[in-house]
């Protein structure tokens, strides 16, 4: 049965590529790719063995350490990427779950990751030529450590499958899982600019990891190498029970799953109107509670928040690489410009339920005015959040009013805009339920030239407070920062309701087109 | 099955003849032409029953008739009020049950319905005391808290009957209401929209089920590629035949083969 289940993972592998040409051609050059990521870290693991046993010993650690992670978080981003044998599939066939279990883990070791995996893992050796009884061990070790690997990745993954049926984790997962991926870019700067200095404090993260579950495997050569038998013997120990206790963890998710299938949970039933109770009684405040709900619960308005923390963070990234305070000061506006144009995306998010709207015979204008109500609850405190404590931290209280200015000015200002966009044009978004970040069909160049089109009516009409702002800083003035603010609140607060009024009377004209455009959009 | 807590429809100041009155409608989409020229009369109180085969210009005239979708040509009223120069007035008399349209639903049931009264305008309690008589007649009441994208396909058309029901339109607009319902919240729906047209409403639906038009609409039309065929009340349509015969014999295209010899192994 092993034989079968691993003939059959490779068998549909190989079937994809007869699909299409594209599909070989990619998978040659992704392979290609591996292969010379492959051959260079076995070529660093041979040039090792000429290296100090300290280095040798760092690399094995972290880069095992690394590789366990990979392989418990991989599943996640890619859920639903490899379903050849999941116990979702092969729960109808007659398969006791320890013979699964044994065929899940050989079919894990020999895919391509597996493999990879297990040559890097074997490749670790070379470091030890010099040190005859850690080269014996490597290997031992190694594959040890892809054992880890491979149960843990099914561990957790079989672990949270019944979770993953529930579509309030799914939605949290599916934003969630982009917050790393987001900040690569910064970590790897951070990494590749302060090698040198975080160079003497790795050995330090390797010796942590080393201990731990993740890296225990990886350390026992090298301890053995820089003659600490008792460590090495101690983390023999803890590899193996880890890998234990995840085979049991493993076996046990297995046998559940194998006989309970897990059902697909509707949310707990809540009780009441929630924000509907909340906000006022008219149609305005209905659009309003609506999207207050649609904030809370549809991964769609979420994700388009969740550059918004980590704006601060790559600002901080910035001015210490920089060396320089300013990044701190854009915060503020940075965060408005992010917020100030989440709304052009509005109606497209609706879908053909905007036909409500058209149905009920909603006044345009409430509904520009009730989408603008929500995300100002929450987007002006966030701007003057971001302004103030980065301001409050270095003591430069002195430049909040122009920033507050030139950030306030800017998010009323895009409310106003994307309140007539929004109500122009559509965006291709993904359609309900689906992951935020799916690029949607038919992503037009044309669409988003009108996202970025509005973007830069929003900066040409925030020009006065943009402008006063500049001179108030670069001068230390108080006074004009003071002029900013008055001047950013109130032409802003006179855009967005000339947005609000304007959008609404497209709406008023347009509705019925809108729609149609609706439906095209989702092919209905 | 009694029609407590019902929202009876609100008496107009111009009684008139037609709930509905559609002349020479039109509608293309691109070279295809949906709707050609339909002139319909639906009389006030009536029950009424749109049929045709797929692709027949149902879907896009009830559409238009609801301010949904912009016509080429052709004018509508609802109740003497023109929907395309007066929609705000024509759709607060109107209650529409598209189909093939989503709803908002990562609301509650409970939520949802109440979204739509204030969106019409209604105020906080009345709303409230419509939403609870509502759920509890489409026995929604026990899944008022549960999401819509959570609900079955039949219960869903039922929480959409509810929101096109909650601002007690004189003129109701149903598209396949009845597709996907289990039979007895169907028995329910029609007890509940016959108790709707004694109280002076009218009802429009639009179905592939002739047995249930036949049964349950005192007046019919069929159309079919764009144009209206027959219309009248559903005993005259019929003329002494069932319906479903009379539309076979109007629409045409019934094909008589018995299938391929495999299929008929006995």
């Amino acid at each position: 049965m092993v034989a079968h289940l691993l003939s059959l993972r490779w068998r549909v592998l190989l079937n994809g590529f007869k699909r299409s040409t594209w599909q070989i051609v990619a998978a040659v050059l992704g392979g290609l790719y591996g292969l010379g990521v492959l051959a260079a870290v076995v070529a660093g693991l041979v040039a090792l063995a000429f290296a100090p046993e300290r280095w040798a010993w760092t690399a094995g650690v972290l880069g095992g350490s690394l590789a366990v992670v990979g392989w418990v978080v991989v599943p996640f981003v890619a859920r639903g990427y490899d379903q050849t044998l999941s116990v979702s599939k092969l729960r109808q066939f007659p398969l006791p779950a320890d013979r699964l279990l044994v065929a899940l883990f050989v079919t894990g070791l020999l895919g391509i990751p597996g493999i990879v995996t297990l040559v890097a893992a074997l490749a670790t050796t070379f470091s030890w030529v010099q040190h005859p009884l850690s080269a014996v061990l490597a290997p031992f070790c190694g594959v040890l450590g892809v054992f880890v690997c491979v149960a843990a990745s099914r561990a957790v993954e079989t672990a949270t499958s019944a979770l993953g049926a529930k579509r309030r984790y799914r939605e949290l997962m599916s934003v969630a899982i982009f917050v790393p991926l987001i900040l690569a870019g910064p970590l790897i700067g951070l990494v590749g600019q302060g090698l040198s200095s975080i160079g003497d404090d790795l050995p330090r993260v390797a010796h942590a990891l080393s201990w731990s579950p993740l890296g225990a495997a990886w350390s026992i050569p090298g301890d053995v190498a820089l003659g600490r038998p008792g460590e090495a013997a101690l983390k023999a120990l803890i590899a193996l029970a880890t890998l234990g206790v995840l085979l049991l963890l493993w076996r046990r998710g297995l046998a559940t799953a194998l006989v309970a299938p897990p059902a697909v949970t509707a949310t707990a039933a809540s009780k009441g109107l929630g924000p509907f109770a909340r906000f006022p009684a008219t149609p305005t405040g209905a659009v309003a509670a609506r999207a207050a709900v649609y904030w809370l619960r549809d991964p769609r308005y979420g994700g388009s928040l969740i550059v918004v923390p980590l704006m601060p963070v790559l600002a901080l990234f910035l001015s210490f690489s920089l060396e320089t305070t300013w990044p701190l000061f854009a915060i503020g506006p940075a965060v408005a410009a992010l917020l100030a144009i989440t709304l052009a995306a509005d109606v497209s998010y609706d879908g053909t339920a905007f036909a409500a709207h058209l149905s009920t015979g909603l006044a345009g204008s409430a509904d520009r005015a009730g989408r603008v109500l929500t995300l100002s609850l929450f987007a002006v405190p966030a701007v003057v959040l971001a302004t103030l404590v980065p301001l409050a931290v270095i003591g430069r209280v002195d430049a909040a009013p122009a920033l507050l200015g030139v950030g306030l000015g800017l998010l009323l200002t895009g409310f106003g805009v994307s309140s007539v966009a929004s109500a122009l044009y559509l965006m291709p978004v993904p359609a309900a339920g689906e992951s935020p970040f799916k690029s949607p069909p038919g992503a037009s160049v044309t669409s988003a030239l009108g996202l970025y089109a509005s973007w830069a009516i929003v900066f040409v009409l925030s020009l006065p407070e943009l402008a006063l702002g500049v001179v108030a800083l670069v001068q230390g003035s108080v006074l004009l920062g003071l002029v900013t603010l008055v001047v950013g609140v109130a032409l802003g607060a006179v855009l967005m309701l000339v947005g609000i009024r304007r959008g609404g009377r497209l709406l008023d004209t347009r509705g019925p087109e809108l729609l149609t455009r609706l439906r095209r959009a989702r092919g209905a | 099955m009694s029609d407590v807590g019902m929202p009876r429809p609100e008496p107009t100041a111009t009684p008139t003849a037609s709930a509905l009155q559609i002349t020479g409608l039109r509608k293309a989409f691109g070279d295809k032409v949906a709707v050609d020229g339909i002139d319909l009369s639906v009389p006030s109180g009536s029950f009424f029953g749109l049929v045709g085969p797929n692709g027949a210009g149902k879907t896009t005239t009830l559409s238009m008739a609801t301010g949904l979708l912009r016509p080429d040509a052709g004018r509508i009223e609802v109740l003497g009020v023109d929907v395309w120069s007066d929609p705000t007035h024509a759709k607060s008399l109107v209650g529409v049950l598209s189909d093939g349209i989503s709803l908002f639903d990562r609301l509650t049931g409970e939520q949802l319905v109440t979204y739509h009264g204030l969106l019409n305008g209604m105020s906080r309690e009345t709303t409230a005391q419509r939403v609870g008589d509502l759920l509890d007649l489409l026995d929604l009441r026990s899944a008022g808290g549960t999401l819509v994208v959570d609900y079955s396909a039949g219960m869903t058309k039922k929480v959409a009957l509810a929101c096109a029901l909650v601002h007690a339109p004189r003129l109701l607009v149903l598209d396949e209401p009845f597709e996907s319902v289990d039979p007895i919240s169907a028995a329910n729906i029609r007890d509940i929209l016959h108790g709707y047209t004694q109280n002076g409403g009218t009802v429009i639906v639009s179905s592939h089920s002739m047995d249930l038009v036949q049964r349950m609409c005192d007046h019919v039309a069929v159309i079919a590629s764009g144009r209206v065929l027959a219309a009248g009340t559903t005993d005259d349509v019929r003329a002494g035949s069932t319906l479903e015969d009379r539309f076979v014999e109007l629409v045409g295209g019934r094909q008589h083969n018995e299938g391929p010899s495999w299929l008929r192994t006995s």
